[in-house]
């Protein structure tokens, strides 16, 4: 390989990084404050739920499918379990609400599997299908009213401490997003059925063939996704103390950004978690710092969508 | 080649180099192609005849060299401007779309200067009633065979006023008759001053079809000559390097008691399959192709729903209802389709290698690096796999290697029992005798072979015992030491 290509490689493997630092760098000259100890807590806040949302995509993308109901797994496990804290208690709300996730997500590879649907095509519909099924089960489930936790009489000091806790300067959700990423990470490069998932992602039939129980597998990428969306919807309404059974509206089309943003491919099998931190960091620094020059959310929008498109154009030109 | 006038010729390329990161595809390959011949290629997989047909219709860009077509200089081109300037090729994956008639697929894209819908049809009848064709043209592309399909291809070439044909392993997939076919368009061709290049393995079609030949082996052109003056052991010395004596090793004779039984085999489209493997036996199955073979095997597998099945290996009731109880009943399968079922194509050498045997590389709960690597090592190695890193992607090895990594992925699992369906597919000479070897060496520690091929020689000449099959039925059971290849084929066609 000569200097060139590897240049070339070099910015292809790391564009997101570059761009993160090229962010942060003319940021930080247009904007002193940006690089305050205050900004980058408030940064690593803005993380929050999003960032558990795009990991379940993450695992769900590589494993060769796509969840699009991540929208109403976060809207109705929101709901419900705020709902289950003055029955459960507040732990036993917490894994209630969990479980729902998880049992949504198992839901969802039950009907892709059953179908036999062995494109991410098929599995985009039906997840897409099921999430209106999720999200109406939400305003049924409330009658349309948003949930307050001011109203509730048991105490929701857990529900606190995860959605606005901090260590030191770093929020709690930081660190649990952190700390499930990691192990994500391992789960995925160094055990065996994270390497089944991979190889399942990359080709189905190939894998089904060598004795891999490929329906297992994409079951599990599926609750994970389910789980992991389920833990983001308990993040995000400790943060704002209300759940509205509309909570998740958008979050599977920010989520599947901050995955090939970061660079795993669409096309199954490639990718990791880590990878979708850096997605989910340029996509809150993006906003930060756009925030911050105050540029107005619709041409936000218009930012995102335009940096989607070039993310898949890469993406598209790496796998061929 | 004698000297000649540039205007002899259609097709000159002097001095070709392509390099790929770590890999020197072509090294200084020069290829003159006289008009209105037929001009065969061949070479062993890796030689680099696809490469060169690539940087001919513009797919890769040559590193340096010259092109010369219908003596015009050929500088940076793209696979649509080789087209209109005479060049097709007809890859062995065809480029037709199903959903579209006939006629459309011919003229796709060119509807206006056809003349619209109606002269679309009607030039396109023209263009298939030349090659001596009566396919409907405004049948659907689904609906046609294999041969058909490569008929409207051939159709398509000739539509853009061709000079030149490459036909890219033609004959794969085509049956005895369609071949003959094929035999008549190419002989059409010629007469009407059309060259073409005819890629092959197959060395009889080779010295059926072609006036020249050129030999190709690890990116150089051996040799360039009027196929009249060469013996097939000649041909098959400059693809390999070395002389080989025999095509395929002696026969292995270690057949054992029955180690797996089949009963009542049935499903949609089988009827009544029931037969004995014996212990070191290799076992092959004919037919025509849809007979059934492959699907025999795959029920057998657990890769297919059945109606009813009975399988007992050594001497006790099995259950197989997916391709994980085949695996733990001791089978292996090699199918038919690399590509999509065999390979993970964008993955490593080594993970293609380990994928079966995952549960063989933990150290506690995480995979060893380390042991994969070895694992791979030693399968490299031993199959003689020829890749320059065991972290290469598997998509970038030729078909032969490829194969070589699936077969050293199941022989790491131990069968008891290995099914090939069409192992040596698109296989050069070389590699199939080492896959034929594999195969020797692996009844000769004791597994079971169940062999699919829709090459007869190949069957005859590596099985201890033969099946054929034909309608979805066991037409017979032959020992093909005793029996003529003609007996045996006439009970396969049913």
């Amino acid at each position: 390989m000569n200097t060139k290509e590897r240049v070339k490689t070099f910015l292809q493997e790391n564009l997101v990084l570059m761009t993160i630092v090229i962010l942060v760098v003319a940021t930080a000259l247009i904007e002193p404050k940006f690089l305050t100890v205050a900004n980058l807590g408030n940064l690593m806040n803005q993380f929050g739920p999003l960032s558990f949302v795009a990991l379940g995509m993450t695992i769900t993308i590589i494993g060769g499918y796509i969840d699009l109901s991540v929208a109403g797994i976060v809207s109705l496990s929101a709901v419900f379990t705020i709902s289950m804290v003055d029955v459960l208690g507040q732990t036993g709300a917490l894994l209630a609400g969990l479980a729902a996730g998880a049992l949504m997500g198992l839901l969802n590879a039950l009907v892709v599997v059953s179908c036999g649907a062995l494109t991410q095509a098929k599995a985009l519909f039906m997840t897409y299908a099921l999430s209106a099924v999720y999200s109406a089960a939400a305003l049924l489930y409330t009658d349309g009213a948003t949930q307050h936790m001011s109203h509730l009489t048991s105490p929701t000091t857990l529900f606190k401490g995860i959605g606005s806790g901090k260590a030191g300067f770093i929020p709690v959700s930081f660190l649990l997003f952190f700390v499930i990423m990691f192990v994500l990470h391992l789960f995925l490069t160094r055990t065996q059925t994270g390497r089944e998932v991979q190889l399942t992602g990359a080709n189905i039939t190939a894998t089904d063939m060598v004795g891999v129980p490929v329906k297992k597998r994409v079951a599990l990428v599926y609750v994970l996704s389910g789980v992991l969306s389920a833990f983001g919807a308990i993040v995000l309404f400790s943060r704002i103390t209300t759940a509205s059974p509309l909570l998740g509206a958008n979050y599977e089309t920010n989520a599947i950004l901050a995955v090939v943003v970061g660079g795993t491919s669409l096309a199954g099998g490639r990718g990791s978690v880590i990878r979708t931190m850096l997605g989910v960091m340029l996509v809150t620094l993006l906003s930060n710092c756009l925030n911050l020059l105050g540029i107005s959310t619709y041409i936000q929008s218009v930012c995102k969508g335009i940096i989607l498109i070039i993310a898949i154009w890469i993406d598209r030109r790496r796998t061929k | 080649m004698t000297s000649k006038s540039s205007s002899d010729l259609i097709l000159s390329m002097k001095h070709i180099n392509k390099a790929f990161p770590g890999v020197k595809a072509l090294d200084d390959v020069s290829l003159e192609v006289r008009r209105g011949v037929v001009h065969g290629i061949v070479g062993e997989n890796g030689a680099g005849k696809s490469t060169l047909m690539k940087i001919l219709s513009g797919v890769y860009t040559k590193d340096s060299g010259t092109i010369e077509f219908d003596g015009q200089t050929v500088e940076a081109t793209s696979p649509m401007e080789s087209l209109r300037m005479g060049l097709s090729i007809i890859y062995q994956e065809f480029s037709l779309v199903n959903s579209m008639t006939v006629g459309e697929n011919i003229f796709l894209g060119r509807f206006r200067e056809a003349g619209g819908m109606k002269g679309t049809h009607q030039k396109a009848k023209a263009l298939l009633d030349k090659i001596g064709s009566s396919i409907p043209t405004h049948r659907l592309v689904s609906e046609l065979s294999t041969s058909e399909k490569q008929m409207v291809e051939i159709a398509k070439a000739l539509s853009f006023q061709s000079k030149l044909i490459i036909m890219d392993e033609p004959s794969s997939s085509l049956t005895e008759e369609e071949l003959a076919g094929l035999g008549v368009i190419i002989n059409q061709l010629r007469e009407q001053g059309i060259s073409t290049i005819y890629i092959s393995h197959k060395l009889d079609e080779i010295f059926e079809y072609c006036d020249y030949v050129t030999v190709m082996r690890d990116g150089h052109v051996i040799d360039t000559r009027p196929v009249a003056e060469l013996n097939r052991k000649d041909m098959v010395g400059m693809m390999v390097g070395r002389t080989i004596e025999n095509e395929y090793p002696e026969r292995p004779h270690c057949v054992g008691t029955p180690l797996m039984q089949v009963k009542n085999l049935n499903t949609r489209k089988l009827h009544d399959i029931s037969f004995t493997l014996n212990r070191g036996e290799i076992l092959g199955l004919v037919g025509l192709v849809g007979a059934g073979r492959t699907e025999i095997v795959r029920a057998i597998y657990g890769a297919d729903k059945v109606k009813q099945k009975e399988i007992r290996i050594d001497g006790k009731d099995v259950k197989i209802v997916s391709p994980q109880d085949g695996k733990k009943c001791g089978m292996a399968f090699v199918p038919e389709d690399r590509k999509q079922q065999g390979l993970v194509l964008p993955f490593s050498v080594e993970s293609n290698i380990s994928m079966a045997s995952l549960s063989n590389l933990k150290n506690g709960v995480f995979l060893s690096k380390g042991k994969e690597r070895k694992m791979a090592e030693n399968k490299i190695s031993e199959l003689l796999i020829k890749t320059s890193s065991p972290q290469t992607a598997v998509v970038g090895l030729s078909g032969g290697n490829q194969q070589k990594c699936i077969l050293g992925r199941w022989l790491e699992t131990g069968p008891k029992i290995l099914i090939l369906d069409e192992p040596t597919r698109g296989i050069d000479v070389g590699a199939k005798y080492e896959i034929y070897l594999l195969m020797k060496k692996t009844v000769e520690a004791g597994s079971s072979i169940i062999l699919i091929s829709s090459e007869l020689p190949e069957v005859l000449n590596m099985s201890n015992r033969v099946l054929t099959v034909a309608d979805g039925r066991i037409t017979g059971e032959f020992d093909p030491e005793k029996t003529s290849a003609q007996e045996i084929m006439n009970r396969a066609i049913g």
